[in-house]
């Protein structure tokens, strides 16, 4: 969505974008309202030509308190596949390997995603249900330096899913989402993934799709539409499939440990999917779990500092452990999250730090007590 | 042509060891198959993940890294 000189004109020049921007904190110089208003009176090459472009993290912290309505997030998206044309790229984080993983599964290329499934769970081939894996795969032999093994997040919700009595599909011919290439401006291979996906999912005759990562859950949401028309089936995210299912499917949980837990808020499940409650009810399920919020919480969370593998910079590392920091303050021994990524950059910038704060997937979380 | 099939191979070969050998190999006169293709690297620790996937993304059908 370009904005139209009308919207632009909307704009009060309030600033609470700007006022409500982490990076805006940190960064010298990058101000929300002031690139909206550089685009009435510059020329479109010196935004396109701008770092500030690939800075913003879709957090939508601005666009969720814009009093009228302006989406910055989209606004600063349309440039960014502009900005590729003439060569003014992001850089990206891990020697790119995720965005060339995006590309390589656009085409033939024969992957194995599913072998993590062996052992951990139940899984068909067919059936009502498709349990959407997302990047874990992947992710997992990059992130080994920090001590995670990001494909328990994946083992655990299958576990889980399994317990309310679901066998669910879980496909090799699944594709990346395409959020990271749709947030870096790169439609087209967003659009072939997109395509990818829901022929597999059509194929394999489910009716409802689960997702366990946020990102995967938002973009089918918001911007599959855009490619493929209405989807031919349900979207769950996990948390809420969860809170329903979870109370009547006499599961009976273990008490939770010593300590007191904080639930980070995803900016794609909280600000852009509204789902606020749904981890809490969670959370709360395990009993004798001692629960705080941390001063920025729901739609006020502060984001885990990047976005599509790109931009990591000291900002980001400023803003993940004034995060960590939060947590300590209000005497949290654990940080709770329901993204992998969130997960990942908590624990990277964690890692140089002092901080005695764990972080945990809100799935690991529940499914040790079971 | 022949329905055989033969594997485009991109081969990083560190200056030092690995390149030095293949460059033996040639003023000793010895053949090596064509589908090999060598990218010289300063050392093998330059290669990072994403040189061997984005040897797959252009179409390689195998990635060595000697050195």
């Amino acid at each position: 969505m370009q904005l139209t000189k009308q919207q632009i004109d909307y704009c009060m020049e309030c600033g609470v974008c700007t006022g409500s921007c982490p990076i805006s904190q940190e960064r010298a110089g990058f101000s929300p309202r002031q690139m909206i208003k550089r685009t009435l009176v510059e020329t479109d090459e010196n935004v396109l030509y701008s770092n500030d472009l690939w800075a913003c993290l879709s957090c939508s912290r601005c666009s969720d308190r814009c009093p009228v309505g302006i989406d910055f997030p989209e606004f600063i998206r349309s440039y960014r596949q502009q900005a590729r044309a003439v060569a003014n790229l992001p850089r990206e984080s891990h020697h790119g390997v995720f965005q060339t993983l995006s590309t390589l599964q656009a085409g033939a290329s024969r992957l194995n995603r599913i072998a993590w499934t062996e052992g951990a769970g139940q899984i068909a081939a067919k059936g009502d249900y498709f349990y959407f894996v997302g990047c874990a795969p992947f992710q997992t032999p990059v992130f080994k330096y920090l001590g995670l093994n990001v494909i328990d997040t994946a083992k655990n919700i299958l576990k889980l899913i399994n317990a309310v009595g679901i066998v669910p599909v879980v496909s090799n011919d699944e594709r990346c989402c395409g959020h990271d290439a749709f947030w870096a401006g790169n439609e087209e291979l967003f659009a072939a993934l997109a395509r990818k996906n829901v022929e597999t999912i059509v194929a394999s005759g489910a009716k409802t799709v689960i997702f366990g990562c946020p990102e995967g859950y938002a973009t089918f949401r918001e911007h599959y539409p855009q490619v493929v028309g209405e989807l031919p089936f349900e979207i769950r995210h996990i948390t809420e499939f969860l809170v329903e299912r979870l109370p009547g499917a006499g599961v009976v949980m273990k008490d939770a440990g010593d300590g007191t837990v904080t639930f980070h808020d995803p900016c794609r499940l909280g600000r852009r999917m509204g789902m606020y409650e749904q981890p809490r009810q969670l959370i709360s399920m395990v009993p004798r779990t001692r629960f705080k919020e941390m001063e920025n919480n729901r739609e006020n969370a502060v984001c885990c500092g990047t976005t599509a593998w790109m931009e990591c910079s000291s900002c980001s590392k400023k803003m993940q452990t004034n995060r960590l920091m939060e947590a300590e303050q209000i005497g949290a021994g654990t940080i709770i999250t329901a993204c992998p990524k969130c997960q990942i950059h908590l624990t990277c910038a964690k890692s140089n730090t002092d901080i005695g704060v764990e972080i945990k997937d809100l799935y690991s979380y529940l499914a040790e007590q079971l | 042509m022949s329905g055989e099939f033969t594997p485009k191979i991109i081969m990083f070969a560190c200056n030092w060891c690995a390149y030095s050998a293949a460059d033996l190999a040639g003023v000793s006169r010895f053949q090596y198959p064509p589908n090999l293709r060598i990218i010289r690297v300063m050392c093998s620790g330059r290669i990072n993940p994403n040189f061997i996937l984005k040897g797959f993304e252009n179409g390689a059908d195998g990635v060595l890294v000697a050195g």
